[in-house]
């Protein structure tokens, strides 16, 4: 086992105040694809800049959202197009009644698949694939199967620092997505385990979790650089 | 995080680790930190190490932050823990860049360097130390947000971003190398094709695809004339926070034009096409309309970059919350221009514009520096809108309606500042 140095630990620490899960601060109306600007937004800034802007017209959200392409934001087009559908609606100058939201897509039966398609795809990319020297892929990624609840470490806390999958090297920060609900993270995790040829190499007797167990992972907060600790000691 | 699009200069990582050290080693525990940041509210203290506490966030990741007036009034020369926060891109992993007041470790400083390239014949790579060699002169200017005041365009309609209020400016002593000598000196010999000069710094955006930031100014600039490559502010190392160790200050003109963490200065043909300098950080040259022309509308040739602080004048006291008392009063606050001709003239109102007094200006350290000024008035009990107007040698006046100057990414706001206050 490697520990980090304690220099990359306590640089971490000081610049973990900007990493602070924003989801316990900024609560976004709920409405269809709410999911993405958690997912895509907090990657640079947190949902302060989006929360304080909550009023402007479809147009100028869309401007916005050009605006971010050159400050790095990459998503499809079909991403895009919900975002600013979510962004012009549910933070536009007349917003729907929360009421009246047709609520996310938590539910007793979320459907991973979806999960991945939504949130995940963005760096994780289509099969999993991941983006070269930039994210991770999920195919093949043999960190699935660490511990049985390993995966929802890291989607509850993200992950930050050096990292090394498949022989290729990573360096980078993936931010907590642990807005999503204990159904959609058991879910998700599932559905990657069991998607792109991952399940050959679930080890013998090494069961998925379930969303009780992701609302029990949920009350030990880590850091994100604890989760790469954590990776490192768990690492055969 | 390593981004392989950023030329190898440092690691913005191990530069996070330095500064990070650095923070360390003023006292900032980890793990108090951890503590605060789980709760609910973030304090300016927490986020920066050495930022005095109860600034106004506007976004606690990117450390954007900007001064209550409360806090700024105290100062002639804005201090380093209250000075407003503004940075571009994330630095996850590294957020130690603006994490401290501190200066840039001495690692950092030492391997830092400055490439005059571009349309010249002969390019020159400058150290810190060769610029601390040179003559060093000071500029006391006002630095200011070319969003401060965004917020008061929501009036007309509310335009996305920072909810910037009056408190994204401070009054600063900058001192370095004048930059005309030293451009000068080095003996470049710039191509008669260069008209423009572009200054990057070392910041990147989070991705590839993102744009770098870039400003261009016209090389017959005669605000250049002013410039100077700073290495100090108030008279100490420029933390990183505020561009150290090496910022180009242009004084007089917006904040964002004041290049940090400066790396790179390149004649050029033409303004650089950086989405910061072509796109961001632009006024158009005519009069809009909310839906009519959005903030991606704008080009080289129907807009403007914010260069020069347009004349703006500010109320410092009495605030809302100071406890005015009817009868006998004194307001006072501060005005400021882009220096090219001093302010002669600030007007006061007490009734909400119904009658002015002009007030005493006291002459200000530099044509760039805030001037204060003070003017009694009666405040009568219940509502006072208080109300001031600067205006210069030039005839330069802010507009009665700030709303007039409405724009999409909400710059420049000058509008005659006013302040309720109920006694």
């Amino acid at each position: 086992m490697r520990l980090p140095s304690l220099f990359f630990v306590f640089a971490c620490a000081v610049a973990l105040p900007f990493g602070a899960s924003a989801a316990d601060r900024f609560d976004l109306p709920k409405g269809p694809g709410r999911d993405l600007v958690y997912g895509y937004c907090q990657t640079c800034h947190d949902l302060q800049s989006v929360e304080d802007s909550a009023g402007i017209p479809h147009g100028a959200w869309n401007a916005v959202l050009d605006n971010m392409k050159g400050f790095g934001l990459r998503v499809s087009d079909e991403q895009r197009a919900k975002i600013l559908d979510y962004l012009g609606t549910w933070l536009g100058p007349n917003p729907p009644a929360p009421e009246s939201a047709d609520a996310t897509v938590a539910s007793a039966n979320a459907d991973g698949a979806a999960v991945f398609e939504n949130t995940c795809i963005a760096c994780h990319q289509e099969g999993g694939k991941g983006k070269p020297g930039e994210f991770p892929p999920l195919a093949g990624n043999h960190d699935l199967f660490l511990s049985a609840d390993f995966p929802a470490y890291v989607v509850l806390n993200g992950i930050e620092g050096k990292l090394q999958v498949n022989g290729e090297a990573f360096d980078n920060a993936m931010p907590p997505f642990d807005f999503l609900s204990d159904e959609e993270i058991a879910a998700v995790i599932a559905y990657v385990r069991s998607s792109w040829g991952n399940a050959a190499n679930r080890p013998d007797g090494m069961k998925d979790i379930g969303a009780s167990d992701v609302h029990d992972l949920r009350a030990k907060t880590m850091e994100s650089a604890e989760v790469l600790a954590l990776r490192q000691s768990l690492l055969p | 995080m390593t981004k392989p699009w950023i030329a190898p200069q440092l690691s913005r990582r191990d530069f996070g680790k330095l500064v990070g050290a650095a923070g360390l080693a003023f006292g900032v525990s980890p793990a108090a930190l951890r503590a605060a940041f789980a709760a609910d509210a973030v304090d300016s203290a927490q986020i920066i190490s050495g930022k005095a506490s109860g600034m106004l966030i506007h976004n606690a990741k990117l450390a954007v932050m900007e001064t209550p007036l409360k806090m700024l009034r105290e100062h002639d020369h804005t201090p380093k823990e209250i000075l407003f926060n503004r940075f571009h891109y994330p630095h996850e992993g590294d957020a130690a860049w603006y994490a401290t007041t501190s200066a840039p470790p001495e690692d950092i400083v030492k391997n830092w360097t400055i490439r005059f390239d571009g349309l010249v014949q002969r390019p020159r790579t400058l150290t810190i130390a060769d610029l601390q060699a040179r003559p060093q002169e000071k500029r006391v200017s006002v630095l200011q947000c070319a969003g401060n005041g965004r917020s008061y365009y929501a009036a007309k309609q509310k335009v996305a971003g920072g909810q910037w209020q009056n408190g994204g400016l401070g009054n600063v002593e900058w001192e370095g190398v004048p930059l005309r000598p030293l451009l000068d000196d080095l003996k470049m010999e710039p191509s008669p094709e260069a008209h423009w000069l572009t200054a990057e710094g070392w910041d990147q955006p989070a991705t590839p695809e993102g744009s770098d930031f870039a400003k261009s100014y016209h090389l017959a600039d005669p605000a250049l004339d002013n410039a100077i490559l700073a290495l100090k502010m108030n008279g100490e190392p420029i933390p990183a926070q505020n561009g150290g160790p090496v910022r180009l200050i242009i004084p007089g003109y917006y904040g964002n034009m004041n290049v940090k963490l400066l790396t790179t200065l390149l004649f050029a043909a033409a303004e650089s096409p950086s989405a910061f300098q072509s796109v961001g950080y632009r006024m158009p040259l005519v009069p809009v309309e909310p839906g009519q022309f959005e903030a991606n509308d704008y080009t080289v040739y129907n807009s403007v970059p914010t260069y020069g602080h347009k004349i703006k004048s500010v109320i410092f006291s009495p605030l809302p919350d100071d406890g005015a008392k009817a009868g006998d009063a004194e307001i006072t606050g501060v005005a400021f221009n882009d220096g090219e001709a001093a302010i002669t003239m600030v007007e006061v109102s007490a009734d909400g514009g119904k009658t002015w007094q002009e007030a005493e200006i006291k002459p200000a350290e530099s044509p760039w520096a805030w001037y204060h000024w003070s003017a009694k008035a009666k405040l009568a009990s219940g509502s006072n809108v208080l109300m001031c107007r600067a205006t210069d040698a030039l005839g330069r006046t802010q507009p009665m309606d700030g709303l007039t100057r409405w724009n999409p990414r909400g710059y420049e706001w000058n509008g005659v500042d006013r302040v309720e206050i109920t006694v």
